[in-house]
């Protein structure tokens, strides 16, 4: 058994949002903390994000970002509290698989599986966890490659494109699975200028959309103009959620202010 | 030959003479026995797995508690058997004569074609025809050497022909009855002099195989030899007969010491290369015997019975057939001149069905058991990779250690000989040479191949199983279509590397006798000699299997042109 978080400190912000689900929540967060042994990576969180809404997380480095967003996917589980994923509770009792179809996921150093090709990247999962047809996912596969710039690249092997190409691939890998969640986990963090251009313009046109997103970035292009809350966290406590255009220009915490200083010089 | 062998007693040359009752040539030395040739075609039949008895106490202290328990039955059986008919020996039961028998001394016993199963020789000749006299079945028993005296205490058999000298201690324990005469033959390459005794070999090297009592007797020479101020006979002990002669066909050694009945019949395979130059007239060493339970009815009627066959003149037939006649050792000094690199020997070697037979066994034990070595290999791999600590971990551990620390020759031997011990089923027919190796093989490899497996596993990136859970694959798709095809091109390499090396490993199960490709090799020496002509096309088929397995690695690898940017390039275009 994992030691229970600490309950003594101060109450968490949004402590006082614990009640019922508000109606056409994507995901709910009640009271939710996350251990690794002793250390108290997520402590406590309250919030709801609502259909189609893009939440941008913010953060100092080992606040809990990452962590965050991949309890959604159950890639790590949470050990306290509850998650909602479109009214379905997560813990060790869910189905992982349909979790899994609804919640898609984009790293920071792409995964692309290297010994297939782009297509087959992308029809890989909905053959084996959709059961779709080869040809039907195919015909889908290369309907988000086109979608994310870049069918010609179908054919080659991951290790021939660019860092720049292969987020797109697994963008439309993510997309291949129809989800309706995207999580991205600083998804333009390992590329050059010119490609997060690209990159974030097809977040931008996936938001637009309307697909649910919660997105791990400093890019500000998109932080600014298409997020419309920001999750500030630091050390396992989320301190913050706000609209962007408050975030950036009236920072409520100190710690906020800090940070913005910080990304500012960078 | 010229006397009437069962009159006088002597001893059988393998045995030292100090040699306990229930010793033999092939327990007293090495695992190999006497005659490779011959053990190595007993393989594959469940017998011949006693061809290679380790030398452990347990064996010989067992050996003997079976020969008492044997013993004291067999003088039972000698009250019970007073009323049998007056001609035919009470060991004959049911119409049927049972002879236990060790086919490794060509030509009085061994196993001359590929159904080891079948003894022939002169011996068996000989019983044939005593069962024929007494109207009885014959039945023989094949059976390592050192099992034939408890088998014939404990009633397994009724008698034991198996080319056994005379020998006065056995005597006290069972009734002999001589059939053959024999001498000690001290033989060099065709162009040497003769000699006139032992103490001219003072200071010269001869050959011997270990393991027989030609090295304890002729250490009693040397003492003389010292005795005298000479310098003593030098004796080097080589591990199997073919090798005893090779060593004076290339001039390594001056001479080797070998039985005359048994050099009359290597002389065909030898090619009047060697000549006899000396027969010291050792007392002990001059008659084969016939063995029997203490019983002097039995006895007489064996000795009677024996005597008639060689006044009718069967003996005499019986050793024209296996060549055992003094005009057979002109044959010996007839040299056939230089010998070359004989192509003919060579090429008949390669396409013989042998060598393809000894080849196919090589590869199937090697493929078979790095099969089951892999498929062993990978659980164990990924509990190994595993987090945190269990005590299947450590067991495992325990097991890569163990089998990756142990000789593969040891394992081979221990689970042959010593694994019947604790368990008697693998005793028992079905435990072949070829199963027992491949246990051994696949156990020994899969210890390698763990590690192979492990390293192979934890190169592939930790992202590749996050992004297979993120998209919803189960466990077992994860593993199968996004972790095992990556650590395959990783693993690959090594484990072809692996396959070669257990390919030329599996020439070890000799020992156990599984007919693979270099036991065919010996086999084939010991008949014929012709060393350098098998020895090369041996390594042909050596060379072959392991070149065809790096072309195969090679066009396996360029399947991972993925891994490769230019090569991809180079598919794609
Ligand atoms: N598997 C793990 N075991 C133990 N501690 C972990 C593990 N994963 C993360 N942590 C710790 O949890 C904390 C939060 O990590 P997380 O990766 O969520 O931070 P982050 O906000 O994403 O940081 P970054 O911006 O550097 O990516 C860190 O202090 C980290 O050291
Ligand atoms: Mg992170």
């Amino acid at each position: 058994m994992p030691p229970e978080p600490d309950l003594t400190g101060a109450a968490p912000a949004l402590h006082d949002a614990v009640g019922p689900l508000a109606d056409g929540s994507m995901i709910s967060v009640r009271n939710m903390s996350k251990l690794y042994g002793d250390f108290v990576a997520l402590d406590r969180l309250n919030f709801d994000v609502q259909r189609g809404e893009k939440i941008v997380v913010l953060g100092p480095s080992g606040s809990g970002k990452s962590t965050l967003i991949r309890t959604f996917n159950r890639i790590e589980p949470h050990d306290s509290g509850s998650i909602l994923i479109d009214g379905t509770v997560i813990d060790d009792k869910t189905n992982l698989t349909p979790l899994r179809c609804m919640v898609g996921m984009v790293f920071q150093n792409y995964n692309l599986f290297p010994h297939l090709s782009v297509v087959d990247n992308c029809t890989l999962a909905p053959q084996l966890v959709r059961s779709l047809s080869r040809k039907e996912a195919k015909d889908m596969a290369l309907h988000f490659l086109q979608q994310v710039g870049i069918p010609e690249q179908a054919n080659k092997y991951p290790i021939q494109l660019s860092g720049g190409q292969q987020q797109r691939v697994a963008i439309a890998r993510a997309l291949c699975m129809q989800p309706e969640v995207i999580l991205f986990d600083e998804p333009t963090a390992a590329l050059d200028p010119e490609a997060i251009t690209g990159v974030v313009s097809i977040m931008n046109t996936l938001a637009e959309q309307g697909i649910t997103t919660l997105c791990v970035t400093h890019e500000m292009a998109f932080s600014r103009h298409i997020a419309d809350k920001i999750i500030f966290m630091d050390r396992g406590r989320i301190l913050e959620i706000t609209p962007p255009e408050e975030f950036f220009t009236t920072p409520q915490t100190e710690r906020a202010q800090n940070f913005l200083n910080q990304m500012i010089r960078y | 030959m010229p006397l009437t062998p069962w009159l006088s007693g002597s001893s059988h040359p393998d045995l030292p003479l100090t040699a306990p009752l229930h010793a033999s040539r092939a327990a007293i030395g090495t695992p190999y026995a006497r005659n490779n040739f011959f053990r190595q075609r007993l393989s594959g039949i469940g017998f011949s797995r006693k061809a290679f008895p380790l030398r452990k106490p347990v064996h010989h202290i067992r050996t003997t508690f079976l020969l008492m328990a044997g013993l004291m039955m067999g003088g039972a059986n000698v009250a019970h058997a007073q009323g049998h008919q007056e001609d035919i020996p009470s060991f004959v039961q049911n119409g049927t004569l049972t002879v236990c028998t060790n086919p490794t001394l060509p030509p009085m016993t061994f196993v001359k074609g590929s159904d080891a199963s079948k003894p022939e020789g002169m011996d068996i000749d000989v019983a044939r025809a005593l069962a024929e006299r007494w109207h009885a079945t014959l039945s023989i028993i094949p059976m390592d050497f050192t099992g034939l005296f408890p088998s014939l205490g404990a009633q397994r058999c009724g008698m034991v022909i198996s080319g056994i000298i005379q020998l006065p201690d056995r005597e006290k324990n069972f009734d002999a009855v001589a059939y053959q005469d024999t001498a000690l033959t001290v033989v060099a390459r065709a162009n040497t002099a003769p000699i006139n005794s032992m103490a001219d070999l003072s200071g010269k090297t001869i050959a011997v195989q270990s393991g027989t009592s030609y090295a304890t007797r002729i250490n009693r020479e040397n003492e003389a030899l010292t005795a005298a101020g000479k310098l003593p006979i030098i004796i080097q002990q080589y591990p199997t007969e073919d090798q005893v002669v090779q060593q004076v066909l290339i001039g390594r050694v001056f001479a080797f010491v070998s039985q005359d009945v048994e050099l009359y019949f290597r002389q065909k395979q030898l090619h009047g290369k060697v000549r006899i130059i000396l027969k010291p007239d050792y007392s002990d060493y001059r008659h084969f015997a016939i063995y029997l339970r203490k019983n002097a009815q039995d006895r007489t009627l064996v000795q009677n019975a024996i005597s008639t066959l060689e006044q009718d003149g069967t003996l005499t037939a019986y050793r024209q057939k296996w060549s055992i006649s003094s005009q057979t050792e002109q044959a010996l000094t007839q040299d056939t001149g230089a010998s070359a690199f004989n192509w003919g020997a060579f090429f008949s070697a390669l396409t013989s069905m042998a060598f393809l037979r000894g080849a196919f066994i090589t590869l199937a034990v090697a493929l078979l058991s790095h099969a089951i070595a892999i498929v062993i290999s990978i659980p164990m791999a990924i509990t190994l990779n595993g987090r945190g600590n269990s005590l299947l971990k450590a067991v495992l551990k325990t097991y890569v250690s163990v089998f990756r620390g142990a000789p593969t020759l040891l394992q081979l031997l221990f689970i042959w000989n010593a694994l019947p011990q604790f368990f008697p089923i693998f005793r028992e027919q079905w435990f072949t040479p070829f199963l027992a190796t491949l246990v051994a093989l696949s156990i020994n490899e899969s210890a390698y191949q763990v590690e192979i497996n492990r390293s192979a596993l934890s190169a592939v990136d930790a992202g590749q199983e996050l992004a297979a859970d993120a998209l919803g694959m189960s466990r077992r798709q994860v593993y199968r279509y996004v972790i095992f095809p990556q650590a395959l091109r990783i693993a690959l390499p090594p484990t072809i590397n692996d396959f070669i090396s257990l390919l030329k490993t599996t020439s070890l199960a000799s020992v156990i006798s599984l007919q693979e490709l270099l036991a065919i090799t010996q086999v084939q020496v010991a008949r014929t000699f012709e060393f350098t002509e098998y020895y090369a096309a041996a390594l042909v088929y050596y060379l072959a299997m392991v070149f065809f397995f790096l072309f195969l690695q090679k066009r396996v690898e360029r399947r991972f042109s993925w891994a490769d940017r230019k090569k991809a390039s180079a598919n794609a275009s």
